[in-house]
Order: structure tokens, then sequence, then C-alpha cells
């Protein structure tokens, strides 16, 4: 077919395009796109063997070797996250995330001469600690990095043992900021 | 520095105690962002002193003093031993009445709490308490503050303490 197009660039645009219209047809272009709709789609369904994906599986699925559902979850490294090991009956804000450190009060604040004293395995030696969880007080709450533990603890019908209550007696203010874990000794 | 004096103070309830230096004996490291690198060796706790550090030690601290509000054991609890309602009382306060521990740790507590911080004061003939006596004697229910100052007016008309000042409570005005 002649060209109807009179410049060069347009002559050539104007062929490829009469080019594309004859060799393919509309049908055959949404056949085309199905098969690879089906194709992309079916592909990992194939017996594939899996083995760098499985390499990573047991970091994402966390062995369950402590009884402590807390420590198989828990990590050694990172005190502004919930799961650091020593947090497993921590009830408040993390003092790490407020300023301060996971055994230090934020600036402002004065650590409680009374502490509630739990217990947590620390995941990477397997060992119990003494863990002796001090609030800081003096400032309105921190609201940052609420974390829950509630290893050991108990409902408030046995209050030696339940972490609930604000931990502030004998500070000089029972205005609650956040709740700090020091490491107080090793288990037997 | 400051962390590393708070990290060894907190540490000292315990045992240990080498954040330099080559490892202790029986020590081992603990695993910790923190300690990691401070190289704190720590020892297993005695276990008596593990059941002071999880049932009293939060309150009356880690050498037997803390805040005003909580009475002082260090230098004053043995005094209470040295009658037979003073060993009483000392079973029949509520926190170890109603202690979640068995009879016989309960015992071997008190005898470690009472030995540990209150030598001095403990009468010449102490004989430790059994976990029989404190089953007993720890089914009772008291008024603390009435039984208190019945045992600490006993204590002075048996001449054991000078005054009831030795045993008194600071007043606290709380809040």
């Amino acid at each position: 077919m002649k060209p109807i197009s009179s410049g060069r660039f347009d002559g050539l645009i104007e062929s490829l395009s009469r080019g594309a219209a004859q060799r393919t047809s509309r049908r055959g272009f949404l056949s085309q796109c199905g098969l690879w709709l089906v194709a992309a789609s079916s592909l990992p369904l194939l017996p594939v063997a899996r083995r760098a994906q499985a390499g990573e599986q047991p970091a994402a699925k966390p062995s369950r070797k402590f009884a402590s559902e807390f420590a198989n979850h828990a990590q050694t490294n990172d005190p502004t996250r919930c799961n650091y090991w020593r947090y497993c009956a921590s009830d408040g804000y993390l003092c790490a995330c407020c300023g301060g450190g996971p055994h230090t009060c934020p600036p402002g604040t004065s650590p409680s001469p009374t502490s509630w004293i739990g217990s947590c395995i620390n995941p990477d030696d397997g060992k119990t600690y003494l863990i002796a969880y001090r609030d800081c007080c003096g400032q309105d709450s921190c609201g940052r990095c609420a974390c829950l533990g509630q290893e050991g603890d108990m409902p408030s019908y046995r209050p030696q043992v339940n972490n609930d209550i604000v931990w502030c007696f004998g500070a000089s203010s029972m205005v609650y900021h956040c709740s700090s874990a020091g490491l107080v000794g090793l288990a037997e | 520095m400051r962390q590393l004096a708070a990290a060894l103070a907190l540490a000292l309830a315990g045992s240990i105690v080498n954040a330099s230096g080559p490892p202790a004996s029986s020590g081992s490291n603990v695993p910790d962002v923190e300690t990691r690198s401070s190289g704190l060796q720590l020892v297993p706790m005695p276990r008596t002193a593990q059941l002071y550090a999880t049932n009293c030690q939060g309150c009356h601290g880690e050498f037997g003093s803390s805040a005003a509000e909580i009475p002082t054991l260090a230098g004053r609890v043995g005094y209470f031993t040295r009658i037979p309602e003073g060993r009483r009382y000392l079973v029949q306060v509520p926190n170890v009445a109603l202690n979640t521990n068995s009879d016989a740790d309960i015992a071997a507590v008190l005898n470690w709490l009472l030995a540990t911080y209150s030598r001095a004061q403990l009468p010449a003939d102490f004989k430790p308490y059994t976990a029989s006596e404190v089953g007993e004697l720890r089914r009772a229910r008291i008024d603390v503050a009435v039984s208190r100052r019945r045992v600490i007016d006993a204590l002075v008309a048996a001449g054991q303490i000078p005054s009831a000042d030795v045993l008194a409570l600071p007043h606290v005005v709380l809040y």
C-alpha cells in the first residue's frame, strides 16, 4: 500500500504502524496476554526445588526450645523493641524509647527505690536471669513503646506477683513515666 | 561510666563481679547488647539469695533497707526473734504468710535474711525457723499495725530493746 504521509519520519511511523496492524490481531493480542498470564501464575506451582527459600524459614519461624514463649521470640540486641529478652515481665512504656536506656531513666525522671523483680530467659545462652523492673517517675507518661510482658505475672488477686500497679513507691513523685529493666543476677 | 557503675551495682545483688580482667572461674558473660562488650561475668546466685531477690528485695532492697515507707530489715529485723510473739510476727506479716512459695522455702529465706541483714540482733540461742513451724504460723491472719505495736511493747517490757524507737517506722507523709 502506498504511504499517504509525505515526510520521511511520518512515512516511517506510518509503515511501522501499518505493518503492526497487518501482522497482529486484537484476538491474537488477547490470547497472547492470556497465555502469559496463565504461564506466569502457574510457574510457581511447578514442582521446583525450593532449597533457597527453605534456608530462610528457621529465622522467620522461631524454634520452640524454651518453655517460655516470650524467650522463643526474644532477641538480645535492641532494647527499644518489646521482644528484647529482659522485657518478659515489663508492663509499661519502655524507657529505652523515652530518652533513657534499658536500665536508666530518661532525664527529668528518677528511678523508684522499689522495683518488681521477675526472671527472664536469655535466648542466647538459655540461662535464667533475675530482672528488676524499676519505674522511672516524676514526669507524665512517656507514651512510647508500650510493652506488656507477662512472664510470672499473676492477676491482682495475687498482688505479690502482679505487675500492673504503678511501682513508684518511695520515689519523690507517684507520677509514672516509663519502665526500665535492670539485670539483678544469674539464677541458679 | 554511669552505666557501668549501675550495672555493677545491680550485679552486686547476686554474686559477681568481674567487669574487666580475666573471667571468673565458673562465671559466664551475659549475652546482651550492654554486657557483651563490658565483659560482665555472672555466677549463679545461691538459692536463698534468689528467693530473697524475687520475693522481698524489690521493696526491702538489696541491702535490707529501701524507701522510708518500707520497714528496714538491716540491723533491726533480728530483734523480733528475741520473744515468741515477735518470732510469730515475722511469719505472719501478710507478704510472708501469703507468699506463694513452700513453707520450706519461706523458712529458708527468713533464716537467710535474718543471718544476712541482722545477725547482731539475733538472740544467742536463736533457733532457725523450720518448715513445719512456718506452715503452722502462717495460717494466722493478723492486723499488722496492731500486732507490730504489741510485739514492740513486749520487747521493751522484756528488756530486749531499750525503747520502742529502736523499731519505730518513720512518719511518712504519703502524697
